[in-house]
């Protein structure tokens, strides 16, 4: 019998944690504590817990598959590969876009991107960082010059003053919820604003429940309080920041009083005014975000204004402080900083400069160059043209993501997908996605690979393999690899590892540059920027002075904005979706994880009990949930943990799939959709 | 003939193996011992991983690789009871050396009333342990409190009541346990209750506490408890692996002297966790607040050496409504209800959870309390739980004959 431990680090989400995987005769069968990791001290949440379950299920694909006659065929490599490369070869590079996943490793994310970029020579890239925090790399460059969480996880357990807007800690990032607990262990005041009474809002000192999509009303009013009373930091303001007097100029307006406040959030003015209170006189003071910040039409101005309120309050740049945006996938801030974006290379690096082009140019040496210096589309912009501009793009190729499921109006997606010519879904279980595909590539999953993966920390860390792909399943690196080597272009993709990528990455990345893979194997790793060899990595964003040129940050006034569709008479209540602590996004994995599948087997919809008793409507009773995109059946949830006037849908599940009702309205920079917040009717079902 | 009760000093031949072992190296001979001679199949031990703060169980099957468990690692904070139940088949088809810890030994025996190991199977080589550091709080501990970078340190010992620190510049800094422990640092909470510092439930006790003259330092204090014990020691001397002395009495009183100690220092702090909990409505409540914030990762019921089955009544939807975040309380009183009769205190359902609920010593609290009221200790041999004396469907009976209230009726 051979037994052994491989530690590697959880594929969920951003926190970042580390277990051990228990490897039995070459195959995983368990999980096991790794209690030598600084983030999380070999805890776990259930999904961690359970990491094993899904991962020698018999549903994982094994074979290329090429859809004839409507039906999959298994296929050997050589057959898939010879018909991607003919069918790619056959397109302008920019009727090509190729979707990476925040799912996969840092390496693969940018051989993605430089397949993309060099073979296909397409602008067109991006991920599922567009449906989360793309609001926040925008917002938080803008404001500070670096779009990224700026302070570290464990120093969160040091701050006296925690603010929770957006995040439901404690089910979507657990071990950074821990954190909160700490802190909270060791006097600290916690303040959390939420639709929703969630086990985050129950460690709360003060919980508001508060209309979702009135984020910047409330922050705007509690500026005005925290000035009013002259708690503002003056002296940071002063040495580290510009255009205060413009942010001061709108949200001392009338429009941002404590009245008016309450009016448009639903919060209490004293509850405001004791928020205000707190968080302007307990420092260090650090606000936790997450997608009820940035899910938004005005997920930039979202953003903005949290940044706004850590400037004025000065809690930037020291520990227990910061903007602390608590990125969803375990490599998602990654696949950002591998450039899988439409609009920048690895590190941020800008397609548009001419200088950052040429550098990549040079150092991928394709004789046929690459894309042209121009942005590319995003994900949702992609299935906006798809549908209504057809031609303009017509293949496309997927790596581990399913917006079958992910994506807002999923009608609207699947009518985008099903106006391409050509579609490749690689990924390690059927999905919703690769259903509509006409070539599918197995892949390997997180226990059958090595690799980075960047937490939201920023700080960069292993996987290790565990045991080999089922059947003929290849890690992704190897695929994009041989399927660049069947175009012609193996001298650009000669990799024999994973690590020789990665020393290609550092060497492209000033944030990177300083990392190799000796370094990253010890325990405590390193966080991004660490530009040497000798650099420590840097935990703790903005210490002296932000990441702008002249290093000052800049304020920025902003009026708020209701959500891009309201309430109204025909569809009366305001939906807002979110993940649960048992389920991963798509449900691909963790639904295929018995023992969270048993926990939660399917969806709901969370209903306040007043408004379930107007609509006549019982707990788990099937109800129909309607917005202007379509319909679908779905349990109720009657409870009071939810405020009146807002309904609740978990969007894992595909038999009642929340995005079958969201909204692709997007912000005008990010161009994030507004997942947070549409208008909903929900109906009794009667038989007809 | 070595017999039970004996006791010796001993050390490794191999000079090699003295020299990375501790103590003489007579752990890792007789483990190498038990092996070559075909007595176990595998060994399942210990190894440093990345650093000393890292430690990783191996199964080695190939006696070269035995040299990589050498030394101590007392940040090293694993049970290893659960794993031969969960991954090695209890040991139903296999021998194993395990050297354990007084909380590993304990949880082995539960595991085996429970028939979820094979203890014929298995050869335990005790380990004296006066407790454990979770390896995140010893690197702070080290930062803080010694000053030193944590990866500056190339070995740690607890000794006389002091942690004990060694950089690779040579320098040694000790500073005593309860300066640490009063700081917050230190043991586990459960490892300064355990009053299992000598496991004589295990074949064979080794530890260095009475071990003094030339001695010092340089052999295992080696007390034979069973005959497996005997035959090991002695194979492994007259195979030339290991060389033993009769150990010197006053030794024999010196390490008496520290077993005392060290298991009055355990009750010191029983009396003061316990109190601090409260009793009755005030400890419930404290309970209650604590266990509010759990995230039901199942680590407590994963890790814990008592749970072992296959249906648990946690999962059950009529008793615990599944996918709440927090769960009812019926899921914590589950836990108290099946385990606290026969609680080892590893601390595992503690140190792994990730709300930092302190559930060890809630459940400790309870086992103490029912060990006072029935006479049961758990881990120490194979006496049955009070519940385990329990035949549901005869109770049922009795209840519906008799019309009493009382399930379990444990007074009758």
């Amino acid at each position: 019998m051979d037994l052994k431990y491989v530690q590697t680090t959880c594929p969920y989400c951003g926190t970042g944690c580390s277990f051990n995987l228990v490897v039995k005769d070459g195959k995983v069968v368990g999980t096991q504590p790794y209690k030598r990791s600084p983030v999380n001290e070999g805890k776990v949440c259930p999904k961690g817990t359970y990491a094993h379950e899904f991962v020698n299920s018999p549903d994982r694909l094994t074979k290329p598959l090429i859809k004839k006659d409507g039906k999959f065929v298994e296929a050997t490599w050589d057959e898939a590969y010879d018909l991607i490369a003919q069918k790619f070869k056959s397109y302008k590079p920019d009727e090509f876009a190729a979707l990476s996943s925040a799912r996969v490793s840092n390496e693969e994310n940018y051989l993605m991107m430089k397949f993309a970029r060099g073979v296909m020579k397409s602008r067109h890239i991006d991920h599922c960082a567009r449906l989360c925090h793309a609001s926040t790399v925008a917002g938080l460059a803008a404001s500070f010059g670096s779009g990224a969480m700026t302070n570290s996880i464990l120093d969160i357990a040091e701050s006296k003053c925690i603010f929770v807007l957006g995040s439901n800690t404690l089910e979507q990032h657990p071990l950074i919820g821990r954190k909160i607990v700490q802190a909270k262990q060791d006097g600290a005041k916690v303040i959390c604003a939420d639709p929703r009474y969630t086990p985050t809002a129950r460690l709360a000192d003060l919980y508001m429940p508060f209309v979702s999509g009135t984020d910047v009303a409330l922050l705007n009013g509690l500026m005005q309080e925290i000035i009013k009373n002259g708690w503002e930091d003056k002296e940071f303001i002063e040495k580290r920041t510009k255009d205060y007097e413009k942010l001061k100029e709108v949200v001392m307006k009338e429009d941002y009083s404590l009245e008016n406040v309450s009016k448009v959030t639903g919060i209490p003015a004293d509850q405001i005014k004791q928020a205000a209170e707190i968080f302007g006189t307990t420092k260090p003071g650090a606000i936790l975000y997450s997608m009820g910040i940035t899910q938004h039409t005005v997920g930039v101005d979202n953003v903005r204004s949290v940044a706004n309120i850590q400037m004025l309050t000065g809690n930037l740049g020291k520990p227990g402080a910061g903007v602390n945006a608590l990125r969803g996938q375990n490599n998602v801030q990654g696949a950002c900083d591998m450039g899988a974006l439409p609009v920048v290379f690895t590190g941020y690096q800008k397609v548009i400069d001419p200088a950052a082009h040429k550098k990549f140019a040079d150092a991928w040496g394709f004789p046929d160059g690459i894309c042209e210096p121009k942005n590319g589309y995003e994900v949702t912009v992609m299935m906006d043209v798809l549908t209504d501009n057809p031609g303009e793009l017509k293949c496309m190729y997927i790596m581990g993501e399913n917006p079958m499921i992910s994506d807002p109006d999923i009608n609207h997606v699947r009518h985008a997908l099903e106006s391409l010519e050509f579609l490749v879904v690689q990924d390690i279980f059927m999905t919703e996605t690769s259903e509509l595909a006409d070539v599918v590539l197995p892949a390997a999953c997180y226990a059958e690979r090595d690799g980075t993966q960047t937490s939201t920390e920023r700080r960069v860390q292993m996987w290790r393999k565990a045991q080999d792909p089922p059947g003929e399943a290849k890690e992704d690196w190897q695929i994009i690899s041989e399927l660049a080597a069947k175009m012609g272009y193996a001298d650009q993709f000669p990799y024999q590892n994973m690590e020789e990528i990665f020393n290609e990455v550092a060497e492209l990345t000033p944030s990177y540059h300083g990392m190799n893979y000796e370094r990253l194997n010890k325990p405590e790793a390193l966080h991004w920027p660490c530009p040497t060899v000798e650099h420590p990595g840097t935990p703790i964003l903005h210490k002296e002075k932000f990441s702008h040129p002249d290093g000052i940050g800049i304020f920025a006034p902003i009026e708020w904005k209701p959500p891009a569709e309201v309430p109204d008479a025909e569809y009366p209540f305001v939906l807002t979706t979110g993940r649960i602590l048992w389920h991963w996004h798509t449900g691909t994995m963790t639904r295929r994880s018995a023992t969270l599948d048993s926990e939660v087997p399917t969806g709901w919809i969370e209903i306040n009990p007043d408004d379930a008793k107007a609509l006549g409507i019982q707990n788990k009773e099937m109800v129909r949930a309607t917005t202007r995109r379509g319909t679908v059946n779905v349990p109720a949830k009657v409870t009071p943990d939810i405020m009146k006037g807002v309904m609740f849908m978990p969007f894992h599940f595909a038999e009642c799939a929340a995005n079958i009702l969201t909204n692709n309205a997007l912000d005008p920079i990010a161009k994030i959709p507004e997942f947070k917040a549409c208008a909903v009717k929900v109906e009794k079902i009667t038989e007809a | 003939m070595a017999a039970k009760g004996d006791m010796v000093y001993a050390w490794a031949a191999d000079a090699a193996c003295q020299e990375r072992g501790e103590c003489g190296g007579a752990v890792t001979a007789l483990l190498t011992h038990a092996l070559t001679s075909g007595m176990v199949d595998a060994v399942l031990a210990v190894k440093k991983g990345q650093d000393l703060y890292d430690a990783v169980p191996t199964l080695i099957t190939n006696p070269e690789e035995i040299a990589e468990t050498s030394g101590s690692l007392h940040c090293g904070t694993l049970l290893l009871s659960k794993l031969v139940k969960e991954y090695l088949d209890g040991a139903k088809d296999m021998r194993i050396a395990v050297p354990v810890k007084g909380c590993d030994a304990m949880g082995l025996y539960e595991l085996a009333k429970r028939n979820q190991v094979n203890l014929d199977n298995v050869l335990m080589i005790g380990l004296n342990c006066g407790g454990s550091v979770s390896p995140v709080l010893a690197r702070e501990m080290i930062a803080e409190k010694f000053g030193v970078d944590p990866d500056t340190v190339v070995k740690e010992e607890i000794d006389k009541g002091q942690f004990i620190i060694v950089t690779k510049d040579g320098e040694h800094k000790g500073i005593s346990m309860d300066e640490l422990e009063e700081a917050g640092f230190g043991r586990r909470s459960n490892c300064r209750r355990c009053k299992m510092k000598i496991p004589r439930q295990a074949d064979l006790a080794c530890g260095n506490w009475g071990v003094i003259g030339d001695k010092a330092g340089n052999a295992t204090f080696v007390e034979v408890c069973s005959e497996k014990g005997a035959n090991l020691l002695d194979g492994a001397v007259k195979a030339g692996g290991l060389k033993t002395e009769a150990a010197n009495p006053k030794g024999i009183e010196i390490r008496g002297k520290v077993e005392n100690s060290m298991l009055k220092l355990g009750d010191k702090w029983r009396a003061k966790d316990f109190e601090a909990l409260g009793e009755g409505k005030e400890r419930l409540q404290k309970i209650m607040s604590e266990t509010g914030r759990c995230i039901k990762c199942y680590a407590c019921i994963e890790n814990c050496p008592i749970c072992y089955c296959v249906e648990c009544s946690t999962k059950k939807p009529y008793l615990v409504e599944p996918g709440q975040v927090p769960p009812p309380f019926m899921f914590h009183l589950i836990r108290y209800a099946h385990i606290s009769d026969s609680c080892v205190n590893c601390g595992q359902c503690e140190e792994n959870c990730a709300m930092d609920i302190p559930n060890a010593l809630f459940m400790h609290a309870l086992q103490t309390d029912m060990e006072k009221m029935f006479g049961h200790t758990p881990g120490v041999d194979m006496e049955l739980p009070v519940l385990a004396l329990v035949e549901e469907q005869a109770e049922r009976q009795r209840l519906s004959d008799t019309g009493s209230d009382q399930i379990f009726d444990v007074f009758k």
